[in-house]
Protein backbone atom coordinates (compact mmCIF):
# COMPACT_ATOMS: atom_id res chain seq x y z
CA UNK A 1 0.00 0.00 0.00
CA UNK A 2 3.00 2.53 0.75
CA UNK A 3 6.32 2.09 -0.66
CA UNK A 4 8.83 4.84 0.85
CA UNK A 5 12.32 4.87 -1.19
CA UNK A 6 15.03 7.24 0.83
CA UNK A 7 12.84 9.66 1.45
CA UNK A 8 13.76 12.57 3.54
CA UNK A 9 12.05 15.55 4.52
CA UNK A 10 14.02 19.06 5.63
CA UNK A 11 12.05 22.07 7.08
CA UNK A 12 14.49 24.45 6.61
CA UNK A 13 17.46 23.90 8.47
CA UNK A 14 15.72 20.61 10.33
CA UNK A 15 15.71 17.44 9.10
CA UNK A 16 12.38 15.81 9.76
CA UNK A 17 12.96 12.02 8.20
CA UNK A 18 15.98 11.22 7.36
CA UNK A 19 16.34 8.44 3.82
CA UNK A 20 13.47 6.70 5.74
CA UNK A 21 12.71 3.04 3.18
CA UNK A 22 10.08 0.94 4.02
CA UNK A 23 7.19 -0.39 2.66
CA UNK A 24 3.34 -1.12 4.80
CA UNK A 25 0.85 -3.34 3.81
CA UNK A 26 -2.02 -5.01 4.98
CA UNK A 27 -2.85 -5.07 8.89
CA UNK A 28 -1.89 -3.25 11.40
CA UNK A 29 1.33 -1.62 11.69
CA UNK A 30 2.89 0.62 14.55
CA UNK A 31 4.71 3.92 13.82
CA UNK A 32 6.98 3.98 17.35
CA UNK A 33 9.21 6.77 18.50
CA UNK A 34 9.61 9.26 21.00
CA UNK A 35 8.16 13.09 20.14
CA UNK A 36 10.15 14.60 17.85
CA UNK A 37 11.47 11.23 16.35
CA UNK A 38 9.76 12.49 12.55
CA UNK A 39 6.36 10.23 12.90
CA UNK A 40 3.67 13.09 12.11
CA UNK A 41 6.34 14.16 9.44
CA UNK A 42 6.46 10.43 7.53
CA UNK A 43 2.54 10.52 8.57
CA UNK A 44 2.15 13.61 6.36
CA UNK A 45 4.30 12.75 3.89
CA UNK A 46 1.85 9.46 3.22
CA UNK A 47 -1.08 11.56 3.31
CA UNK A 48 0.34 14.08 0.93
CA UNK A 49 0.24 16.94 3.16
CA UNK A 50 3.76 17.32 2.41
CA UNK A 51 5.95 16.39 -0.69
CA UNK A 52 9.34 14.54 0.68
CA UNK A 53 12.76 16.80 -0.26
CA UNK A 54 14.49 13.51 -1.84
CA UNK A 55 13.00 10.03 -2.68
CA UNK A 56 10.46 8.79 -3.38
CA UNK A 57 7.02 7.96 -1.43
CA UNK A 58 3.64 6.39 -3.46
CA UNK A 59 0.69 5.28 -1.60
CA UNK A 60 -1.41 2.94 -3.69
CA UNK A 61 1.45 3.28 -6.69
CA UNK A 62 0.62 7.62 -6.48
CA UNK A 63 2.21 9.95 -5.34
CA UNK A 64 0.11 11.43 -2.34
CA UNK A 65 0.23 14.86 -2.69
CA UNK A 66 -3.10 16.84 -3.01
CA UNK A 67 -4.51 13.61 -5.27
CA UNK A 68 -7.35 12.84 -4.93
CA UNK A 69 -7.24 9.19 -5.91
CA UNK A 70 -5.39 8.51 -2.97
CA UNK A 71 -7.49 10.19 -0.53
CA UNK A 72 -10.69 7.58 -1.90
CA UNK A 73 -8.98 5.01 -0.38
CA UNK A 74 -7.19 6.18 2.72
CA UNK A 75 -8.74 7.89 5.82
CA UNK A 76 -6.41 10.09 8.04
CA UNK A 77 -6.75 10.57 11.85
CA UNK A 78 -4.77 13.26 12.87
CA UNK A 79 -3.13 14.39 16.16
CA UNK A 80 -4.38 17.64 16.28
CA UNK A 81 -7.16 18.26 18.58
CA UNK A 82 -8.93 21.38 16.57
CA UNK A 83 -12.58 21.12 15.36
CA UNK A 84 -15.23 23.10 14.30
CA UNK A 85 -15.94 23.64 17.78
CA UNK A 86 -19.53 25.11 17.07
CA UNK A 87 -20.55 22.25 14.84
CA UNK A 88 -22.57 19.13 16.91
CA UNK A 89 -20.06 15.76 16.56
CA UNK A 90 -22.63 14.36 14.11
CA UNK A 91 -23.14 17.84 11.76
CA UNK A 92 -18.89 17.56 12.02
CA UNK A 93 -18.57 13.76 10.19
CA UNK A 94 -21.86 14.49 8.05
CA UNK A 95 -20.01 17.55 6.39
CA UNK A 96 -16.72 15.44 5.95
CA UNK A 97 -18.56 12.82 4.71
CA UNK A 98 -19.99 14.95 1.77
CA UNK A 99 -16.63 16.18 0.98
CA UNK A 100 -16.09 12.33 0.32
CA UNK A 101 -17.94 12.58 -2.36
CA UNK A 102 -21.46 11.35 -0.44
CA UNK A 103 -24.45 12.45 -1.73
CA UNK A 104 -26.87 14.04 1.44
CA UNK A 105 -28.68 10.57 2.24
CA UNK A 106 -25.69 8.46 1.80
CA UNK A 107 -23.61 11.00 3.88
CA UNK A 108 -26.14 11.22 6.71
CA UNK A 109 -26.74 7.12 6.88
CA UNK A 110 -22.84 6.60 6.69
CA UNK A 111 -22.41 9.21 9.12
CA UNK A 112 -24.62 7.47 11.61
CA UNK A 113 -22.90 4.00 11.16
CA UNK A 114 -19.10 5.16 12.10
CA UNK A 115 -20.73 7.29 14.94
CA UNK A 116 -22.14 4.58 16.50
CA UNK A 117 -19.03 2.06 15.58
CA UNK A 118 -17.38 4.84 17.75
CA UNK A 119 -19.97 4.82 20.61
CA UNK A 120 -20.48 7.92 19.81
CA UNK A 121 -24.06 7.62 18.95
CA UNK A 122 -25.82 9.09 22.15
CA UNK A 123 -23.33 12.23 22.27
CA UNK A 124 -23.01 13.28 18.65
CA UNK A 125 -25.47 15.88 19.10
CA UNK A 126 -24.24 17.89 21.26
CA UNK A 127 -21.60 20.62 20.16
CA UNK A 128 -17.92 19.61 20.04
CA UNK A 129 -16.88 22.35 21.94
CA UNK A 130 -18.01 20.75 25.06
CA UNK A 131 -16.89 17.12 24.35
CA UNK A 132 -14.15 15.47 26.79
CA UNK A 133 -10.60 14.32 25.13
CA UNK A 134 -11.65 10.66 24.81
CA UNK A 135 -14.87 11.87 22.56
CA UNK A 136 -12.96 13.93 20.15
CA UNK A 137 -10.38 10.80 19.30
CA UNK A 138 -13.74 9.19 18.51
CA UNK A 139 -14.75 11.73 16.38
CA UNK A 140 -11.46 11.42 14.98
CA UNK A 141 -11.88 8.27 14.09
CA UNK A 142 -15.26 8.23 13.00
CA UNK A 143 -14.46 10.73 10.23
CA UNK A 144 -11.65 8.33 9.56
CA UNK A 145 -13.27 5.70 8.48
CA UNK A 146 -16.32 7.25 6.82
CA UNK A 147 -15.55 6.14 3.22
CA UNK A 148 -14.30 2.43 4.02
CA UNK A 149 -11.12 3.46 2.95
CA UNK A 150 -8.19 0.77 2.56
CA UNK A 151 -5.79 2.36 3.88
CA UNK A 152 -6.59 4.25 7.62
CA UNK A 153 -3.38 6.49 9.10
CA UNK A 154 -3.77 7.24 12.74
CA UNK A 155 -1.48 9.52 14.58
CA UNK A 156 -1.41 8.98 18.43
CA UNK A 157 -5.20 7.60 18.64
CA UNK A 158 -5.10 6.95 21.74
CA UNK A 159 -4.59 9.61 23.59
CA UNK A 160 -7.02 10.62 26.29
CA UNK A 161 -8.88 7.81 25.77
CA UNK A 162 -9.69 6.06 29.07
CA UNK A 163 -8.88 2.29 29.40
CA UNK A 164 -12.00 1.31 28.26
CA UNK A 165 -11.95 3.32 25.15
CA UNK A 166 -9.20 1.90 24.51
CA UNK A 167 -9.64 -1.83 24.59
CA UNK A 168 -12.92 -0.76 22.40
CA UNK A 169 -10.53 1.06 20.02
CA UNK A 170 -8.20 -1.69 19.73
CA UNK A 171 -10.86 -4.60 18.81
CA UNK A 172 -11.86 -2.15 16.61
CA UNK A 173 -8.30 -1.83 14.82
CA UNK A 174 -8.39 -5.72 15.13
CA UNK A 175 -11.98 -5.91 13.32
CA UNK A 176 -10.39 -3.64 10.37
CA UNK A 177 -7.27 -5.58 10.01
CA UNK A 178 -9.11 -8.97 9.36
CA UNK A 179 -11.14 -7.56 6.92
CA UNK A 180 -7.88 -6.44 4.87
CA UNK A 181 -7.44 -3.00 5.99
CA UNK A 182 -3.84 -1.00 6.28
CA UNK A 183 -3.63 0.70 9.61
CA UNK A 184 -0.97 2.52 10.43
CA UNK A 185 -0.61 3.83 14.19
CA UNK A 186 1.52 6.44 15.50
CA UNK A 187 2.31 5.99 18.88
CA UNK A 188 5.31 6.80 21.71
CA UNK A 189 4.20 4.22 24.14
CA UNK A 190 5.79 0.85 23.47
CA UNK A 191 3.27 -0.60 25.98
CA UNK A 192 0.61 0.61 23.96
CA UNK A 193 1.76 -0.69 20.53
CA UNK A 194 2.88 -4.06 22.45
CA UNK A 195 -1.25 -4.53 22.73
CA UNK A 196 -1.99 -3.47 19.00
CA UNK A 197 0.41 -5.27 16.71
CA UNK A 198 3.60 -7.02 16.61
CA UNK A 199 4.51 -5.30 13.26
CA UNK A 200 7.21 -2.59 13.54
CA UNK A 201 8.53 0.83 12.18
CA UNK A 202 11.13 2.32 15.01
CA UNK A 203 11.77 5.71 14.53
CA UNK A 204 14.21 7.65 15.97
CA UNK A 205 15.86 11.02 15.54
CA UNK A 206 14.01 11.07 12.09
CA UNK A 207 15.92 8.01 11.15
CA UNK A 208 14.09 4.37 11.01
CA UNK A 209 15.56 2.34 13.23
CA UNK A 210 14.44 -1.01 12.57
CA UNK A 211 11.87 -2.78 10.91
CA UNK A 212 9.91 -5.44 11.43
CA UNK A 213 8.67 -8.25 14.24
CA UNK A 214 8.02 -6.72 17.81
CA UNK A 215 9.47 -9.99 19.34
CA UNK A 216 12.90 -9.84 17.27
CA UNK A 217 12.88 -5.95 18.80
CA UNK A 218 12.43 -7.30 22.06
CA UNK A 219 14.35 -10.41 21.95
CA UNK A 220 17.01 -7.69 21.43
CA UNK A 221 16.13 -5.39 24.26
CA UNK A 222 15.53 -9.00 26.71
CA UNK A 223 19.82 -9.17 25.74
CA UNK A 224 20.37 -6.41 28.53
CA UNK A 225 19.66 -7.09 32.04
CA UNK A 226 17.07 -5.06 32.92
CA UNK A 227 16.31 -3.04 35.96
CA UNK A 228 13.81 -4.16 37.83
CA UNK A 229 12.95 -2.82 41.72
CA UNK A 230 10.87 -4.41 44.02
CA UNK A 231 9.22 -2.13 47.17
CA UNK A 232 9.18 -4.09 50.09
CA UNK A 233 8.96 -4.28 53.78
CA UNK A 234 11.16 -7.86 53.63
CA UNK A 235 13.54 -7.19 51.11
CA UNK A 236 15.90 -9.06 52.41
CA UNK A 237 13.62 -12.19 52.45
CA UNK A 238 12.80 -11.03 48.98
CA UNK A 239 16.58 -11.47 47.99
CA UNK A 240 16.50 -15.05 49.97
CA UNK A 241 13.82 -16.07 48.11
CA UNK A 242 14.93 -14.99 44.59
CA UNK A 243 18.48 -15.38 44.94
CA UNK A 244 18.21 -18.97 42.99
CA UNK A 245 16.51 -17.41 40.38
CA UNK A 246 18.59 -17.97 37.34
CA UNK A 247 19.85 -15.23 34.92
CA UNK A 248 20.30 -12.46 37.93
CA UNK A 249 23.42 -10.34 36.96
CA UNK A 250 23.38 -7.95 40.08
CA UNK A 251 21.15 -7.90 43.43
CA UNK A 252 21.10 -4.87 46.07
CA UNK A 253 19.61 -3.13 48.46
CA UNK A 254 18.26 0.06 48.72
CA UNK A 255 19.59 3.26 50.63
CA UNK A 256 16.47 3.37 53.05
CA UNK A 257 16.70 -0.37 53.02
CA UNK A 258 12.99 -0.98 51.70
CA UNK A 259 13.55 -2.13 48.14
CA UNK A 260 15.39 -4.23 46.35
CA UNK A 261 16.98 -3.62 43.10
CA UNK A 262 17.63 -6.50 40.48
CA UNK A 263 19.00 -6.65 37.25
CA UNK A 264 17.36 -9.21 35.11
CA UNK A 265 18.78 -10.96 32.07
CA UNK A 266 15.49 -12.43 31.00
CA UNK A 267 12.68 -10.72 32.28
CA UNK A 268 9.94 -13.67 31.65
CA UNK A 269 11.60 -16.02 34.04
CA UNK A 270 12.21 -13.19 36.62
CA UNK A 271 8.65 -12.78 36.82
CA UNK A 272 7.26 -15.96 37.00
CA UNK A 273 9.94 -16.90 39.84
CA UNK A 274 8.55 -13.24 41.81
CA UNK A 275 5.13 -14.53 41.22
CA UNK A 276 5.89 -18.25 42.67
CA UNK A 277 7.17 -16.54 45.51
CA UNK A 278 4.54 -13.71 45.79
CA UNK A 279 1.93 -16.64 46.34
CA UNK A 280 3.63 -19.39 47.67
CA UNK A 281 5.55 -18.23 50.04
CA UNK A 282 3.63 -14.85 51.07
CA UNK A 283 6.04 -12.46 50.24
CA UNK A 284 4.72 -8.65 50.73
CA UNK A 285 5.45 -6.63 47.75
CA UNK A 286 4.41 -3.16 48.15
CA UNK A 287 5.55 -1.50 44.37
CA UNK A 288 7.00 -3.31 41.81
CA UNK A 289 8.69 -1.04 38.71
CA UNK A 290 11.16 -1.65 35.93
CA UNK A 291 13.33 2.11 35.50
CA UNK A 292 14.52 0.91 31.68
CA UNK A 293 11.48 -0.82 30.45
CA UNK A 294 10.72 2.42 28.57
CA UNK A 295 11.18 3.74 24.83
CA UNK A 296 14.57 5.64 25.91
CA UNK A 297 16.27 2.35 26.72
CA UNK A 298 15.01 0.32 23.73
CA UNK A 299 16.45 3.22 21.59
CA UNK A 300 19.86 3.00 23.85
CA UNK A 301 19.54 -0.80 23.19
CA UNK A 302 19.25 -0.38 19.44
CA UNK A 303 21.82 2.11 18.83
CA UNK A 304 24.36 0.04 21.08
CA UNK A 305 23.39 -3.14 18.96
CA UNK B 1 -19.47 17.39 -2.79
CA UNK B 2 -19.00 21.23 -4.51
CA UNK B 3 -22.58 22.40 -3.01
CA UNK B 4 -21.17 20.89 0.66
CA UNK B 5 -18.37 23.17 0.33
CA UNK B 6 -20.20 25.85 -0.98
CA UNK B 7 -23.25 25.27 1.77
CA UNK B 8 -20.48 24.80 4.81
CA UNK B 9 -18.93 28.19 3.34
CA UNK B 10 -22.24 30.02 3.49
CA UNK B 11 -23.54 28.99 6.95
CA UNK B 12 -19.92 29.80 8.22
CA UNK B 13 -20.27 33.46 6.82
CA UNK B 14 -23.98 33.62 8.02
CA UNK B 15 -23.42 32.89 11.48
CA UNK B 16 -24.94 35.12 13.91
CA UNK B 17 -22.15 36.38 15.47
CA UNK B 18 -20.30 36.71 12.16
CA UNK B 19 -23.38 38.65 10.30
CA UNK B 20 -24.91 40.61 12.60
CA UNK B 21 -22.49 43.40 13.18
CA UNK B 22 -22.38 44.25 9.70
CA UNK B 23 -26.13 44.70 9.14
CA UNK B 24 -25.89 46.48 12.65
CA UNK B 25 -23.44 48.62 10.84
CA UNK B 26 -25.40 49.43 7.84
CA UNK B 27 -28.15 50.43 9.85
CA UNK B 28 -26.78 52.51 12.22
CA UNK B 29 -23.49 54.53 10.11
CA UNK B 30 -25.02 54.16 6.42
CA UNK B 31 -28.54 54.56 7.56
CA UNK B 32 -27.73 57.45 9.79
CA UNK B 33 -25.50 59.41 7.61
CA UNK B 34 -27.54 59.26 4.69
CA UNK B 35 -30.08 60.70 6.56
CA UNK B 36 -27.74 63.03 8.48
CA UNK B 37 -25.96 63.89 5.20
CA UNK B 38 -28.60 66.93 4.01
CA UNK B 39 -26.81 68.62 6.64
CA UNK B 40 -23.24 68.99 5.34
CA UNK B 41 -24.90 69.06 1.69
CA UNK B 42 -28.08 71.29 1.92
CA UNK B 43 -27.67 72.65 -2.12
CA UNK B 44 -26.92 69.10 -3.79
CA UNK B 45 -29.36 67.08 -5.57
CA UNK B 46 -30.62 64.08 -3.67
CA UNK B 47 -28.61 61.81 -6.30
CA UNK B 48 -25.50 63.76 -5.78
CA UNK B 49 -26.22 63.10 -1.72
CA UNK B 50 -26.46 59.47 -2.21
CA UNK B 51 -23.50 59.65 -4.46
CA UNK B 52 -21.41 61.00 -2.23
CA UNK B 53 -22.88 58.76 0.97
CA UNK B 54 -22.30 55.68 -1.45
CA UNK B 55 -18.88 55.97 -2.30
CA UNK B 56 -17.82 57.19 1.48
CA UNK B 57 -19.42 54.68 3.03
CA UNK B 58 -20.57 52.36 0.85
CA UNK B 59 -17.52 51.41 -1.29
CA UNK B 60 -15.06 51.95 1.55
CA UNK B 61 -17.32 49.18 4.09
CA UNK B 62 -17.35 46.97 0.94
CA UNK B 63 -13.66 46.53 0.97
CA UNK B 64 -13.43 46.43 4.21
CA UNK B 65 -16.05 43.38 4.55
CA UNK B 66 -14.38 41.80 1.86
CA UNK B 67 -10.85 42.03 3.62
CA UNK B 68 -12.15 40.97 6.74
CA UNK B 69 -14.46 38.05 5.64
CA UNK B 70 -12.22 36.90 2.36
CA UNK B 71 -9.24 36.74 3.37
CA UNK B 72 -9.85 34.07 6.11
CA UNK B 73 -11.14 31.82 3.43
CA UNK B 74 -8.47 29.55 3.80
CA UNK B 75 -6.26 31.38 6.44
CA UNK B 76 -8.15 30.68 9.23
CA UNK B 77 -8.78 26.95 8.47
CA UNK B 78 -4.91 27.13 8.68
CA UNK B 79 -4.67 28.94 11.88
CA UNK B 80 -7.39 26.59 13.66
CA UNK B 81 -5.57 23.62 11.93
CA UNK B 82 -8.60 22.44 10.29
CA UNK B 83 -7.32 22.55 7.18
CA UNK B 84 -5.95 19.28 8.02
CA UNK B 85 -9.66 17.50 7.11
CA UNK B 86 -10.39 19.90 3.76
CA UNK B 87 -6.56 18.62 2.13
CA UNK B 88 -7.13 14.65 2.78
CA UNK B 89 -10.17 14.82 2.05
CA UNK B 90 -10.88 12.99 -1.92
CA UNK B 91 -11.80 16.88 -3.17
CA UNK B 92 -9.43 18.73 -5.62
CA UNK B 93 -7.93 21.84 -3.66
CA UNK B 94 -9.45 24.04 -6.33
CA UNK B 95 -12.62 23.35 -6.13
CA UNK B 96 -12.18 23.59 -2.28
CA UNK B 97 -11.34 27.33 -2.87
CA UNK B 98 -13.45 28.01 -5.66
CA UNK B 99 -16.95 27.44 -3.97
CA UNK B 100 -15.56 29.06 -1.04
CA UNK B 101 -14.82 32.01 -2.94
CA UNK B 102 -18.18 31.96 -4.13
CA UNK B 103 -20.14 31.75 -1.33
CA UNK B 104 -17.68 34.74 0.52
CA UNK B 105 -18.58 36.52 -2.67
CA UNK B 106 -22.39 36.36 -2.11
CA UNK B 107 -22.36 36.87 1.25
CA UNK B 108 -19.85 40.35 0.91
CA UNK B 109 -22.33 40.83 -2.10
CA UNK B 110 -25.62 41.18 0.01
CA UNK B 111 -24.22 43.01 2.57
CA UNK B 112 -22.75 46.04 -0.26
CA UNK B 113 -26.00 45.90 -1.69
CA UNK B 114 -27.59 46.16 2.03
CA UNK B 115 -25.91 49.19 2.71
CA UNK B 116 -26.68 50.33 -0.64
CA UNK B 117 -29.75 50.28 0.82
CA UNK B 118 -29.37 51.72 3.56
CA UNK B 119 -28.07 54.84 2.28
CA UNK B 120 -30.77 54.84 -0.17
CA UNK B 121 -33.20 54.80 2.86
CA UNK B 122 -31.24 57.00 4.09
CA UNK B 123 -31.00 59.84 1.70
CA UNK B 124 -34.21 59.20 -0.37
CA UNK B 125 -36.15 57.67 3.07
CA UNK B 126 -37.39 55.56 0.37
CA UNK B 127 -35.56 53.00 -2.07
CA UNK B 128 -35.81 56.31 -4.57
CA UNK B 129 -32.31 56.25 -5.79
CA UNK B 130 -33.39 53.65 -8.58
CA UNK B 131 -31.15 53.75 -11.50
CA UNK B 132 -27.88 55.13 -9.19
CA UNK B 133 -28.73 52.19 -6.60
CA UNK B 134 -29.19 49.17 -9.77
CA UNK B 135 -25.63 50.40 -11.10
CA UNK B 136 -24.06 50.89 -7.57
CA UNK B 137 -25.67 47.16 -6.92
CA UNK B 138 -24.07 45.86 -9.86
CA UNK B 139 -20.46 47.66 -8.97
CA UNK B 140 -20.69 46.25 -5.93
CA UNK B 141 -21.12 42.68 -7.01
CA UNK B 142 -18.32 43.26 -9.57
CA UNK B 143 -16.38 44.93 -6.28
CA UNK B 144 -17.34 42.09 -3.97
CA UNK B 145 -15.68 39.37 -6.34
CA UNK B 146 -12.78 41.19 -7.54
CA UNK B 147 -11.87 42.12 -3.74
CA UNK B 148 -12.49 38.82 -2.49
CA UNK B 149 -10.27 37.40 -5.20
CA UNK B 150 -7.05 39.31 -4.10
CA UNK B 151 -7.47 39.21 -0.82
CA UNK B 152 -8.09 35.47 -1.32
CA UNK B 153 -4.91 35.52 -2.79
CA UNK B 154 -2.78 37.25 -0.36
CA UNK B 155 -4.36 35.10 2.64
CA UNK B 156 -2.87 32.15 0.67
CA UNK B 157 0.36 34.00 0.68
CA UNK B 158 1.57 35.49 3.74
CA UNK B 159 0.28 34.47 7.31
CA UNK B 160 -1.66 37.01 9.20
CA UNK B 161 -2.96 38.64 5.71
CA UNK B 162 -6.04 40.38 7.08
CA UNK B 163 -3.30 43.32 8.52
CA UNK B 164 -2.88 43.46 4.78
CA UNK B 165 -5.54 43.13 3.51
CA UNK B 166 -7.37 46.25 6.14
CA UNK B 167 -4.31 47.74 5.19
CA UNK B 168 -5.51 47.63 1.48
CA UNK B 169 -9.12 48.25 1.89
CA UNK B 170 -8.20 51.77 4.57
CA UNK B 171 -5.04 52.92 3.07
CA UNK B 172 -4.56 52.49 -0.31
CA UNK B 173 -7.88 51.94 -1.91
CA UNK B 174 -8.65 55.84 -0.12
CA UNK B 175 -5.44 57.42 -1.33
CA UNK B 176 -4.77 55.63 -4.95
CA UNK B 177 -7.82 56.81 -6.29
CA UNK B 178 -7.06 60.37 -5.63
CA UNK B 179 -3.55 60.13 -7.17
CA UNK B 180 -2.37 62.14 -9.92
CA UNK B 181 -2.43 60.85 -13.45
CA UNK B 182 -2.22 57.15 -14.02
CA UNK B 183 -2.00 56.25 -10.19
CA UNK B 184 -5.42 56.10 -9.65
CA UNK B 185 -5.83 52.71 -12.18
CA UNK B 186 -4.15 50.84 -10.01
CA UNK B 187 -6.58 50.94 -7.23
CA UNK B 188 -9.95 48.64 -7.77
CA UNK B 189 -11.82 51.77 -6.53
CA UNK B 190 -11.48 53.45 -9.58
CA UNK B 191 -13.30 50.43 -11.95
CA UNK B 192 -15.86 50.74 -9.06
CA UNK B 193 -16.46 54.36 -9.51
CA UNK B 194 -16.25 53.99 -13.30
CA UNK B 195 -19.01 51.21 -13.03
CA UNK B 196 -21.18 52.97 -10.40
CA UNK B 197 -20.97 56.80 -12.01
CA UNK B 198 -21.86 58.40 -9.28
CA UNK B 199 -22.19 62.49 -10.01
CA UNK B 200 -19.04 64.69 -10.07
CA UNK B 201 -18.50 66.35 -7.18
CA UNK B 202 -17.86 69.82 -8.96
CA UNK B 203 -15.15 71.56 -7.93
CA UNK B 204 -15.08 70.42 -4.22
CA UNK B 205 -11.77 69.30 -3.55
CA UNK B 206 -12.48 68.01 -0.11
CA UNK B 207 -15.52 66.10 -1.19
CA UNK B 208 -13.53 64.92 -3.81
CA UNK B 209 -10.67 63.30 -1.40
CA UNK B 210 -12.93 62.00 0.61
CA UNK B 211 -14.94 60.06 -2.06
CA UNK B 212 -12.12 58.90 -3.59
CA UNK B 213 -12.96 60.50 -6.72
CA UNK B 214 -10.08 63.58 -6.66
CA UNK B 215 -7.95 61.27 -9.41
CA UNK B 216 -7.81 61.69 -13.17
CA UNK B 217 -10.04 58.76 -13.42
CA UNK B 218 -11.51 58.39 -16.96
CA UNK B 219 -12.56 55.04 -16.89
CA UNK B 220 -15.82 54.21 -18.53
CA UNK B 221 -18.49 51.78 -17.17
CA UNK B 222 -17.59 48.85 -19.92
CA UNK B 223 -13.79 49.27 -19.06
CA UNK B 224 -14.44 49.22 -15.54
CA UNK B 225 -16.45 45.86 -15.84
CA UNK B 226 -14.32 43.63 -17.84
CA UNK B 227 -11.04 44.96 -16.22
CA UNK B 228 -12.32 43.96 -12.43
CA UNK B 229 -14.03 40.75 -14.09
CA UNK B 230 -10.55 39.27 -15.63
CA UNK B 231 -8.85 40.88 -12.49
CA UNK B 232 -10.98 38.02 -10.39
CA UNK B 233 -10.73 35.38 -13.00
CA UNK B 234 -7.23 35.59 -13.11
CA UNK B 235 -6.33 36.29 -9.59
CA UNK B 236 -9.31 33.23 -8.69
CA UNK B 237 -7.08 31.16 -11.12
CA UNK B 238 -4.01 31.73 -9.85
CA UNK B 239 -5.05 31.10 -6.14
CA UNK B 240 -6.53 27.60 -7.10
CA UNK B 241 -3.43 27.02 -9.09
CA UNK B 242 -1.25 27.94 -5.53
CA UNK B 243 -3.52 26.18 -3.45
CA UNK B 244 -2.88 22.88 -5.53
CA UNK B 245 0.56 23.60 -5.94
CA UNK B 246 2.28 24.25 -2.58
CA UNK B 247 1.88 22.45 0.58
CA UNK B 248 -0.66 23.76 3.68
CA UNK B 249 0.28 22.94 7.18
CA UNK B 250 -0.87 24.13 10.55
CA UNK B 251 0.77 27.43 11.13
CA UNK B 252 2.99 26.93 13.59
CA UNK B 253 3.74 24.10 12.15
CA UNK B 254 4.91 24.70 9.17
CA UNK B 255 7.31 27.76 10.95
Amino acid sequence: MVVASQVSRWYGQVIGVNDVTCEIGPGITALLGMNGAGKTTLIRLITGQLRPTTGVLTVFGLQPFANPEVYRRMGYCPEIDNFYEHYSGRDFVRYLARLDGMSAAKAASRTDEVIDMVGMTERAGRRIAGYSKGMRQRIKLAQAMLHDPDLILLDEPLNGLDPVGRREFMDLLHGLAENGKGILVSSHILFEVEQMTRSLLLLHRGRLLATGDLGVIRSLIDKHPHQIRIDTDEPRRAAELLASVPNIVSMKFDRSGEALELEVREPAAFYDALSAAILERGLLVRGLSSPDNNLESVFKYLVEA
Amino acid sequence: MEQAIFFQALRENLRLRRFLPWIVLGVLLVFGFGHLWSTFQPDASLEQRYGTVSSILVFHILALTSAILTSTILSQEIEQKTIVYLVTRPVPRWKLLLFRYLACGLVVSFLGGFNAVCASVGVYGSLGAGASLAKDIAAIVVGAFAYGAFFMFLGLLFNRAMIMCLLFAFGWETMVPNMPGQMCYLSINSYLQAIAQHPSQGGNKGLGLLTSTAGDNTLTSSVGYMAMIGFAVALVALSAWWFSTFEYLPREDAE
